[in-house]
């Protein structure tokens, strides 16, 4: 069974992505079980989907422990824990990543022993929820890494699952997906299928009774006022707002107020701060300054500034 | 104490009042409404120191009483059947809130077809919900086991809602002997509720009932909750103990009537009970070695108690006054799971239903019962389930049918 | 919420003024999401009842808190304010009857509803607050959604309670003004705050404050409120801009534009409004 796991945010179209594959693996004949799952389900935070695919009936179900191969549309995700991106990585899964870095830099920073590819191709964008075909290219290259999908049936699959779009974007993802399909003739099947896990020789898993513990600790209360200040938000931006503080008037109340998510506060002197660990980047504030103090940057060159992330 | 006649809804009202409940929210449904007007009038005559409200629907009012438990006031509620069961979304919510308070529920047959008459479909829809139930058989044990449902609910063992069972019409609407027990000692015996944590003020804020996303946190608060209800089994036998030796009344977890040495058992809940007790005395005089026991609490179901007291027992008659349609008796299918497999204890179980909308269970028809029990224990092996049903009661029917203008051929109904 | 979130821009607001001695009792919506366990953001208290209930659960707390204070149980520095915090889902369909009824027995609270005009948190579908030829997850017809919004406002005001005012999150003074309004006030409060969705709308989240002042500008949001039994009108736009400036901006009635313009559609929802705002001036 080939198990293949896709990582990106919503908004980068995982779930078509991981459609896709899916309906081209069932079209070369395999079973296949597809299906996208969701954290927040929210654009820009943190989302997988999965894809199995068989010879034989599918049994298994739900998430995908062990993959053979791991597929990310978006690098910044894999320094995010909740994420999950590195979760179950084994020494023959291959892990696809679309970034603008080399796979031997990935290599070396996750420790990892598997193999790292590289997404071919991938264009250097301000706002990566902006690469509205990261999800065929991401595909395309999948496709071709599996090595039992053939061009025509990647082809199909494509059309089949947009087809509700308009001919010119279809055009697109195709050429974007055929594109990656080609430029991983080096590595075609390089994606191996993981055994089953013997019955003779597994891993117990460690079951305890769960004690009593009274209603005080165990009702489904929180005890205390803001824990989520501990939920980095933040970390679903892709793009972020940074006050120019020349032309800020300090009007006091402006950006604060239209701030969805209280992550704009006003210190005494009236001088804005943003909390950068909870602004999602929504930008309303940029479009609210009456003065235009507010610029948008990419995060990744925040990150390079030494800004605070 | 004082020795009056009550009806079952009354002493259901002096068991809320004796309790000293802080609220009420109340919606009328038959047979219960007597309880809630019992409460208004003293309420309105100064005789309570309580809040009632009545809410627009059981959905809300279930919702109502778990908020204000969950605020950290004592609440006492009540409803039937439909009323049950459009509740039953908020059943299981408040139950998870580990809100504790009181509801009792005047058992009603459930439509559809809608019908007045009492059985136990209704309560048994809701013993999945985390709420505890106790079942009465007598109007003085609506009142005892209301204010030991109070005890039972509170306990930071337990700390979950509680059910307090009664046939409507049968007890609701019948006087029987109620002794009153003094406002001091059940106060003692009550005391006052403590909220701990789960409580709303602004020193201290919470967030409660939250939305929890995975199954691993999930499965935790679900269990617990479970792990609560079967710790009600302890608790309840300390907390009867306590009331036997306060109030002089017995009410334990499974009732026992002249068990010891009988070979058969009677098996039933609620207030027909007692006629199983006076068929029981009838059947010993013809010799036979027969007895009852009677579940007062339904969840936490009590299968030890069960297995203890069907030991060495040949013979058991269930009899369900409820049906659950595909598979039969409740009562039969629970006690079944928790005398499998034992060795000391496997009776042949034999599967009545009766009583379902009230309809009578005659003497003669315990009589029967045990009849075919003890053929069933002789022949080693259990009947198909019987419906109790009469040739006379099904020739009623027909006859309504014909005047329903039901298309029938058998029986010259033809029209 | 999803990033630019026009329902938390007004529930901040609101938050902000009203304060930590609140409880807020929530039904099930977008909002719900808030509190997951083990985060919640409120400084003050919460509490998740179910869809249809929400009033009812203020209810039980709004009276459990009396008597907790009836009987000296707490000291009255220890009361909160009871706030109910809805979508338009609930609010304008499955707990409308529990609304009623705490109005009715005119329980002491504040309501709050955000309204992006779907049920939002199940991927917008179309609810009684959709509006007339909007698109939604189940209207995707060439004319978008064939009914009508609901006119709530109107419902809660018949019932005469303390106070009913419309706010957005886009025209914060007037919201500010309305909450210190209502927090004034005892009785039965409702406040129903236009809440722009990016995510079910289809817009750019930046543009949240941009659509919820053009709301107001075109007319289509009057801001209102209801007390001491009359309707006063906070905000009369003079110069309103046509309906299409409002409508243009979001995807959700991208249908009316594109392929081609459908000029019926359009002309129907503009002579409402006209017709609207003719009554009030």
């Amino acid at each position: 069974m080939y198990r293949i796991r896709y990582h990106g945010r919503g908004g980068q179209g995982m779930k078509t992505a991981s459609r896709i594959l899916g309906t081209a693996f069932f079209l070369e004949g395999f079973e296949v079980q597809d299906a996208p799952r969701y954290g927040a389900e929210r654009r820009g935070a943190p989302i997988f989907a999965y894809v199995r695919a068989s010879r034989k009936p599918i049994n298994e179900r739900g998430i995908i422990r062990r993959p053979d191969l791991v597929v990310v549309a978006d690098d910044t995700l894999v320094s995010i824990p909740a994420a999950g991106v590195l979760s179950g990585l084994k020494e023959w899964t291959i892990l696809l990543i679309s970034t603008t870095e080399t796979p031997d830099v990935w290599k070396k920073r996750l420790n990892f022993a598997g193999q790292v590819l590289k997404l071919p191709e991938v264009a250097e964008v301000e706002d990566l929820l902006a690469l509205r075909f990261v999800g065929s290219a991401c595909t395309g290259a999948a496709a071709r890494l599996v090595g039992v999908i053939s061009r025509d049936s990647l082809e199909e699959a494509v059309r089949e699952e947009l087809t509700y779009l308009g001919e010119g974007v279809i055009q697109k993802n195709l050429d974007k997906a055929l594109e990656a399909y080609d430029l991983m003739g080096d590595h075609a099947a390089a994606v191996r299928e993981a055994g089953e896990i013997p019955a003779d020789g597994y891993e117990k898993p460690e079951w305890v009774e769960l004690p009593f513990e009274e209603a005080r600790i165990s009702a489904p209360a929180i005890h205390g006022a803001a824990t989520s200040v501990e939920v980095k938000t933040g970390l679903w931006r892709t793009m972020r707002p940074v006050i120019d503080y020349g032309p800020c008037n300090r009007c006091w109340w402006v950006c604060s107020t239209f701030c969805p998510d209280s992550a704009i506060s006003v210190d005494e002197q009236g001088t804005p701060h943003i909390d950068y660990e909870h602004c999602k980047g929504c930008m309303i504030c940029v479009a609210q300054c009456p003065s235009h103090a507010i610029q948008t940057i990419p995060e990744h060159q925040a990150e390079i500034a030494g800004g605070q992330s | 104490m004082k020795r009056a006649l009550l009806t079952g809804n009354k002493a259901a009202a002096w068991g809320a009042r004796l309790a000293n409940v802080d609220y009420v929210p109340a919606f009328p449904i038959t047979p219960q409404t007597e309880i809630i007007e019992t409460i208004a009038n003293w309420i309105d005559q100064d005789e309570m120191d309580c809040r009632m409200v009545t809410l627009e629907s059981e959905h809300s009012m279930l919702t109502a009483a778990g908020a204000a438990a969950a605020t950290g006031v004592r609440v006492f509620s009540a409803t039937s059947s439909q009323g049950l069961l459009y509740a039953m979304e908020m059943l299981y919510t408040v139950a998870g809130w580990r809100a504790p308070f009181v509801l009792v529920n005047v058992s009603r047959g459930l439509a559809a077809p809608i019908t007045l008459g009492p059985d136990h479909n209704d309560v048994l829809a809701a013993r999945d919900s985390g709420f505890l139930q106790i079942h009465c058989s007598t109007c003085q044990e609506v009142l005892d086991s209301t204010l030991i449902a109070y005890r039972l609910a509170e306990d930071e063992r337990v700390r979950l809602p509680v059910i307090v069972n009664m046939d409507g019409f049968y007890l609701s609407f019948t006087r029987e002997p109620v002794q009153i027990p003094d406002t001091k000692i059940v106060n003692q015996f009550v005391g006052e509720f403590d909220p701990e944590n789960i409580r709303f003020s602004a020193s201290a804020p919470v967030s409660q009932a939250v939305a929890v996303l995975g199954g691993t946190p999930y499965s935790y608060f679900r269990y617990e909750t479970h792990l609560a209800a079967l710790n009600g089994l302890a608790v309840y036998d300390k907390i009867t103990e306590e009331f036997a030796n306060t109030f002089g009344r017995r009410h334990d977890a499974v009732e026992a009537y002249r068990t010891e040495d009988a070979e058969l058992v009677f098996v039933m809940m609620g207030s027909f009970a007692t006629k199983a007790i006076d068929a029981v005395d009838g059947l010993r005089e013809a010799g036979w070695a027969v007895g009852v026991l009677r579940p007062r609490l339904l969840r936490p179901f009590p299968a030890d108690h069960f297995r203890r007291a069907l030991a060495g027992k040949r013979g058991v008659a269930v009899i369900d006054q409820n049906l659950s349609m595909g598979k039969g008796g409740v009562l039969h299918t629970e006690l079944a799971s928790a005398l499998y497999a034992s060795t000391e204890c496997s009776p042949v179980l034999v599967s009545f239903i009766g009583g379902l909308g009230g309809r009578d269970i005659s003497l003669e028809e315990f009589y029967e019962m045990a009849s075919v029990a003890r053929k069933a224990i002789e022949e080693g092996c259990a009947p198909p389930p019987r419906l109790l049903y009469t040739r006379e009661e099904l020739r009623e029917v027909r006859k309504l049918q014909a005047i329903a203008n039901v298309e029938r051929e058998e029986l010259g109904q033809k029209k | 919420m999803c990033a630019g979130c026009g329902g938390l821009e007004a529930i901040h607001q609101i938050y902000d003024i009203l304060g930590e001695k609140t409880v807020f009792i929530n039904a099930a919506g977008c909002m719900t999401m808030l509190s997951v366990y083990p985060f919640t953001p409120f400084r003050g208290s919460w509490l998740y009842t179910a869809m249809a209930s929400a009033p009812a659960g203020a209810q039980g707390v709004r009276d459990g808190l009396d008597v907790l204070l009836h009987k000296q149980r707490i000291e009255s520095e220890e009361d909160l304010q009871v706030v109910v915090l809805t979508g338009d889902g609930s609010a304008y369909g499955m707990g409308l009857s529990a609304t009623s009824s705490a109005i009715e027995r005119g329980l002491d609270f504040l309501y709050i509803c955000y309204d992006n005009e779907g049920y939002g948190n199940t991927g917008q579908q179309y609810s009684a607050a959709t509006p007339h030829g909007a698109r939604t997850a189940t209207s995707k017809g060439p004319g978008g959604f064939p009914g009508y919004k609901k006119d709530l406002f109107a419902i809660w005001a018949a019932h005469r309670p303390a106070y009913v005012a419309t706010v957005v999150g886009a025209e914060p003074l007037d919201l500010a003004r309305k909450i210190e309004k209502a927090k004034s006030l005892k009785g039965p409060r409702l406040i129903m705050a236009l809440s722009p969705c990016p995510t079910g709308w289809h817009y750019d989240p930046g543009e949240s404050v941009e659509i919820g002042k053009l709301a107001v500008r075109t007319g289509c949001w009057p801001l209102k409120e209801y007390v001491d039994g009359k309707v006063v009108h906070t905000k009369v736009p003079h110069q309103r801009l046509p309906v299409e400036e409002y409508l243009k901006r979001q995807g959700r009635f991208s249908h009316m534009f594109q392929p081609e313009r459908n000029e019926v559609l359009l002309q129907e929802i503009q002579a409402k409004v006209d017709g609207y705002w003719e009554g009030v001036i």
